[in-house]
């Protein structure tokens, strides 16, 4: 199609091209069906919008949500399914709904909910990335929509508690995960040797827990243990998206702004480039 | 529960077998119990039948209130009380009957996969119809839902039931969607359903499993419910495998031994 299509979403880090799920999801999609995408990342700046993030942009239309982005997408004739069998269509569906019941909890609470988490990496990440005020609010009405989320979906009503529920999700997202490498066993993708919807969804959703570091990381460790799933989360990885920088330039543009405010606060003008040659180094080594 | 009174019940339940004087509760089949209450009841009545459990159905306008979840239908059983079909069908294996164990991992993990499907997609459905379609919310739910209650009771619980739901129909983004996608996507999952059923009489081939009683329960109550429009049995109605299966399951697990569904056989003539 001669119409370019424009994806904005959240950026990368720690290797990946984007550390948001419903981003991934379409990322790769985009990438297992050729479909020509031009990724816009949001960024620090008053540009674009944040609410609903994945969105896709055309000439004449705006697509939101990564299942309407998909079928959109679908019907542009970048289909990922193509070679799939009807049976294997329904069982797509069918895992996308395990992946969403169970996993997403557990998934949203070791992100937004679960406090080290949340204080030490996610906020300060997401921050970075919003312009100053919203950078206060935005971070902290997203972990308040996860809350409710967990809550609404799993827990009792009319007091919700989430005490009670935190134990069944981080149990459902680990049977989840069991599930999920059981039906993968040994091949590369989870229908034959092409990529399809189902595993854009498994990597979007597990890419991030198994790479972004976080000090609480009971599922992450149950994932490590998993090793065809991290050996498929690698493939992916490294087939797909080895030449995208996005997750490489992000901590360098991260480390660029610390530099900036320390110059400012400790008016370091004079040791400018030995300062900046360091954090380089330092940072394309975390990167790397 | 925590992990160790979940433990410590499922010792308790394997030690008793399974008493004659079972009872599963839900609402008033008549007046009260609504779409997805009544799915959810009859998915649990299939699934003891299928497992040759005897079990008294008792209706109980509080029957809600009754549950420890919150959630009907509950059974009761001995001294315990377990809510929902996914908590019976664990407790019940404790117990020693189990439908899945025959199945190895692969096709344990497609079982639980379609039965979240049925979940995420159907049930969200019939709830979004119940509680936020304005017609369906209007002729038929506030006036069931409060039916056994005083004024102005039945107009209090019956808001607070419907803020309740659409506070979780926004949650998970399906605050934004209108009755025709709602729709549509009953239509994707009974595909769905359809295709992975195929020409086997049940999913799983010879025999029939949880995720049978649970698609049984689900597509019988669209089938037979009366509601303000028949589009949403219209979208079952054009599989015709799983007509079948409906009827299959139907003719062998209830008519044959003389239960007494009463609901379900005031309803099933002339749909099929």
């Amino acid at each position: 199609m001669a119409a370019p299509l424009e994806l904005s979403c959240w950026g990368g880090g720690w290797g990946l091209p984007s550390v948001h799920s419903e981003s991934l999801v379409v990322m790769a999609y985009a990438k297992f069906s050729g479909a020509p995408l031009k990724v816009n990342v949001i960024d620090n700046t008053w540009r674009g919008s944040r609410g609903d993030v994945p969105i896709l942009t055309t000439e004449d239309n705006i697509v939101s949500q990564p299942a309407k982005i998909l079928n959109f997408l679908r019907k542009q004739k970048y289909n990922a399914d193509y070679e799939l069998s009807a049976r294997q269509g329904a069982d797509t569906l069918a895992y996308i709904a395990l992946l969403e019941e169970k996993l997403l909890p557990a998934v949203l609470h070791t992100f937004w909910v679960e406090n080290d988490n949340y204080f030490t990496v996610t906020k300060p990440w997401f921050a970075s990335r919003i312009p100053f005020p919203l950078s206060l609010i935005l971070p902290g009405r997203m972990s308040k929509g996860a809350l409710n989320r967990i809550l609404l979906t799993r827990g009792e009503p009319p007091l919700y508690h989430l005490q009670e529920v935190e134990a069944q999700i981080y149990r459902d997202a680990k049977e989840c995960l069991n599930l999920l490498s059981h039906r993968l066993g040994t091949s590369q993708f989870f229908f034959g040797d092409m990529p399809s919807t189902l595993d854009a969804y498994v990597f979007g959703f597990l890419a991030p827990l198994y790479k972004v570091r976080f000090p609480k990381v009971q599922l992450q460790e149950h994932l490590k243990q998993l090793s065809n799933l991290c050996r498929f989360c690698d493939d992916i990885l490294n087939s797909y998206f080895r030449h995208s920088l996005g997750g490489k330039l992000a901590p360098l543009q991260l480390s660029f702004i610390c530099v900036e405010y320390l110059h400012i606060l400790l008016g370091l003008y004079k040791q400018n480039s030995l300062l900046i040659e360091e954090v380089c180094a330092l940072s394309l080594n975390a990167g790397l | 529960m925590s992990l160790v009174a979940e433990a410590f019940v499922s010792q308790i339940a394997a030690a008793e077998p399974w008493p004659e004087n079972a009872t599963l509760y839900q609402q008033l089949k008549g007046e009260q119990i609504l779409l997805s209450d009544n799915a959810a009841s009859l998915a649990v009545q299939a699934f003891l039948q299928m497992c040759n459990l005897p079990i008294k159905v008792v209706c109980r306008a509080n029957a809600e209130y009754m549950s420890p979840s919150g959630k009907v239908p509950f059974i009761h059983v001995g001294n315990q009380v377990v809510s929902e079909l996914g908590p019976i069908v664990q407790f019940v294996k404790a117990k020693g009957h189990s439908l899945s164990d025959g199945l190895d991992e692969v096709q344990k993990a497609e079982m639980k996969a379609y039965m979240e499907l049925v979940n995420n997609m159907l049930l969200t459905a019939e709830l979004y119809l119940q509680w936020c379609d304005e017609a369906t919310v209007g002729e038929i739910t506030h006036a069931r839902y409060g039916s056994p209650y005083p004024w102005p009771l039945n107009h209090i619980l019956a808001y607070q039931k419907q803020w309740e739901v659409r506070r979780k129909m926004k949650a998970i983004g399906w605050g934004k969607k209108t009755l025709d996608q709602v729709l549509e996507d009953v239509d994707q999952c009974c595909q769905a359903l359809s295709q992975r059923l195929g020409t086997q009489p049940y999913f799983f081939n010879k025999q029939p499993t949880e995720l049978d009683a649970l698609v049984f329960g689900h597509l019988y109550t669209i089938l037979t419910t009366q509601l303000t429009s028949d589009e949403l049995s219209e979208k079952v109605k054009n599989y015709s495998n799983l007509l079948a299966f409906c009827r299959r399951i139907e003719q062998h697990y209830f008519e044959d031994r003389g239960k007494d569904c009463t609901f379900l056989l005031l309803c099933i003539h002339g749909n099929f």
